[in-house]
């Protein structure tokens, strides 16, 4: 497969693998992901994965751009021979009630869809996490029905609550903190997303999938949830 | 303990380093000192390498009570700061006595002011870091700003140099019209001519709209051929364009991951000059190649790596 090195700014580069959302190039990432951070940790201060591009922030006083795409090439080169494991799947309680899904009505007019119709779309796929950023512990899922695809808001919120299980395109995630964002909220979670007592502190990690469980207000209030 | 006790917090104080590195595969922000020029002449005065834990103060309203000895020194926006009422000097070195109260006003100029102690702030250290990411409630203080009563340690006692002091030289202003270097973005595509051009030949105002994790830039607006780019990592200084057509340049605390189209990227040590942008204050862009842009901020981080040395 080939690659494409880009400057992103003068202390990072950005290596894309594709331009889809597409099981295979998430796994050429993954991999180039996991032989850079054994193989390079000293030498870069940043290797973010996402859906199909790396990003390496480097020492500009010890590489000049030129230098370390022939740097990271090498390594990634010799990315093709780790092995990886089977995906964890992960179940995260939704309550897709209107007074938290802020806009599942605006959805259904613009799909023409029931609010049912599209809870049970979301609920029905089995998602795999692409990436972890945005902020601690969010996670890109890939990919939700078609027939759900929708834009991000022209103005984003300059508040989302907690929690809050939103769509933009064809991804879903979960917010974990109070953040501004600007995808369509679907529902909240009481489930953390990212906490100190986690292993790797984030309750997602890229390669794990996900299924979405509806649950009634009284679940969601008894599981902690804060509406 | 030597150390200071906060005696008020102001609009906006917390600790600061020079950043996070190494979490951002998990989502954890940056983070790290919004100006790197102030902060690092103020650990340099005092001695200190310059990655080491210092007070960051925003707009000012601040004021901090001396527990021990301290050598201090303050860079950054004048906010005609005071020892027990007495008018001190920025840029240099100056020896607190035990009991001794530092007061700030609020800048009339320049937006964040640092305190660096000799010896650096012992506070906690997390996720590789001294630094509070506020939007995200890690680091530092319990992850927020600092309040009235908090503790925060210190190592050093003398200062290492009598009265150090910068060279007039050296001392940054902090205009009220600015332009930003900028090196042109990988999507630069999906802004055509006309949007381009409009983007170079326009002065933009920041009207207060922007926090640690970027500044929102008012003025012509910047149309992108699509709304939406299949989420990628983001950089520091990178200038995203929602569709509503105005760039917000990314600064310390910007999310990790994001899916707007982007411009292009503000090189580091212009984006330490923007940060100390009042609202209300321009901003005007200009386009420099990688070579021009690795010089400009190669020899900013070698310059103080020479002064530890």
């Amino acid at each position: 497969m080939s690659r494409r090195y880009q400057i992103a700014s003068e202390l990072s580069v950005i290596v894309y693998f594709g331009n889809t959302i597409d099981p295979l190039i998430s796994k050429e990432v993954q991999k180039a992901y996991q032989a850079l951070k054994a193989n390079a940790l000293e030498e870069f201060y940043e290797i973010i994965p996402s859906y199909a591009s790396l990003m390496v922030s480097y020492d500009v006083i010890r590489f000049d751009f030129h230098e370390v795409c022939e740097r990271i090439e090498k390594v990634i080169h010799h990315a093709e021979e780790i092995t990886m494991s089977e995906p964890k799947i992960v179940t995260i309680p939704v309550y897709y009630g209107l007074e938290v899904g802020l806009d599942l009505e605006l959805l259904a007019y613009e799909k023409n869809l029931s609010v049912e119709e599209i809870i049970a779309l979301h609920t029905q796929e089995l998602y795999s996490v692409y990436a972890i950023g945005f902020a601690p512990g969010f996670a890109y899922l890939g990919e939700i029905d078609e027939r759900l695809a929708t834009s991000r808001l022209a103005n984003p919120r300059k508040v989302v609550p907690k929690g809050s299980v939103a769509i933009a395109d064809r991804q879903s995630a979960v917010y974990p903190t109070q953040s501004p964002g600007g995808w369509k909220i679907l529902g909240r979670t009481p489930t953390s997303m990212f906490d100190a007592s986690y292993d790797g502190l984030s309750l997602l990690h890229v390669g794990d999938q996900v299924r979405y469980e509806p649950i009634s207000k009284e679940e969601f209030l008894r599981l902690g949830g804060v509406l | 303990m030597n150390g200071f006790i906060v005696e008020n917090g102001g609009l906006q104080s917390s600790i600061q380093d020079a950043g996070r590195k190494g979490f951002s595969d998990i989502g954890l922000t940056q983070s790290g000192a919004m100006d790197e020029l102030a902060f690092g002449y103020a650990n340099f005065l005092v001695g200190n390498p310059f990655n080491t834990a210092a007070i960051e103060i925003a707009l000012g309203g601040a004021s901090f009570r001396a527990k021990s000895e301290i050598c201090i020194a303050i860079c950054g926006a004048n906010m005609q700061p005071t020892c027990n009422g007495h008018s001190i000097a920025l840029w240099q070195t100056y020896q607190l006595r035990r009991g001794d109260v530092i007061s700030f006003g609020f800048a009339n100029e320049g937006q964040f002011t640092y305190i660096a102690v000799a010896g650096g702030f012992q506070t906690p250290f997390a996720y590789g870091s001294y630094s509070t990411s506020l939007k995200e409630g890690l680091g530092g203080i319990e992850g927020r700003k600092l309040k009235s009563g908090d503790i925060l340690p210190t190592l050093g006692a003398r200062c290492p140099v009598d009265r150090r002091k910068l060279e007039r030289k050296f001392i940054p202003k902090y205009p009220e019209t600015i332009t930003l270097r900028l090196l042109k973005g990988y999507q630069e595509t999906m802004f055509d001519a006309q949007a381009q051009e409009t983007f170079f030949n326009s002065t933009y105002t920041f009207k207060g709209e922007g926090d640690r994790m970027g500044y929102r830039l008012s003025g012509e607006k910047v149309i992108p051929s699509a709304t939406g780019i299949l989420s990628e990592p983001i950089c520091y200084g990178a200038v995203q364009v929602p569709s509503h057509g105005e760039p917000i340049v990314l600064l310390k605390e910007r999310q990790t991951i994001g899916g707007y189209p982007k411009i292009g990227s503000v090189i580091a040590v212009d984006c330490f000059r923007l940060a100390q942008l009042k609202a209300g204050g321009k901003v005007r862009f200009k386009e420099v190649s990688i070579e021009e842009a690795q010089r400009a901020t190669k020899a900013f981080y070698a310059f103080f790596k020479e002064q530890e040395a």
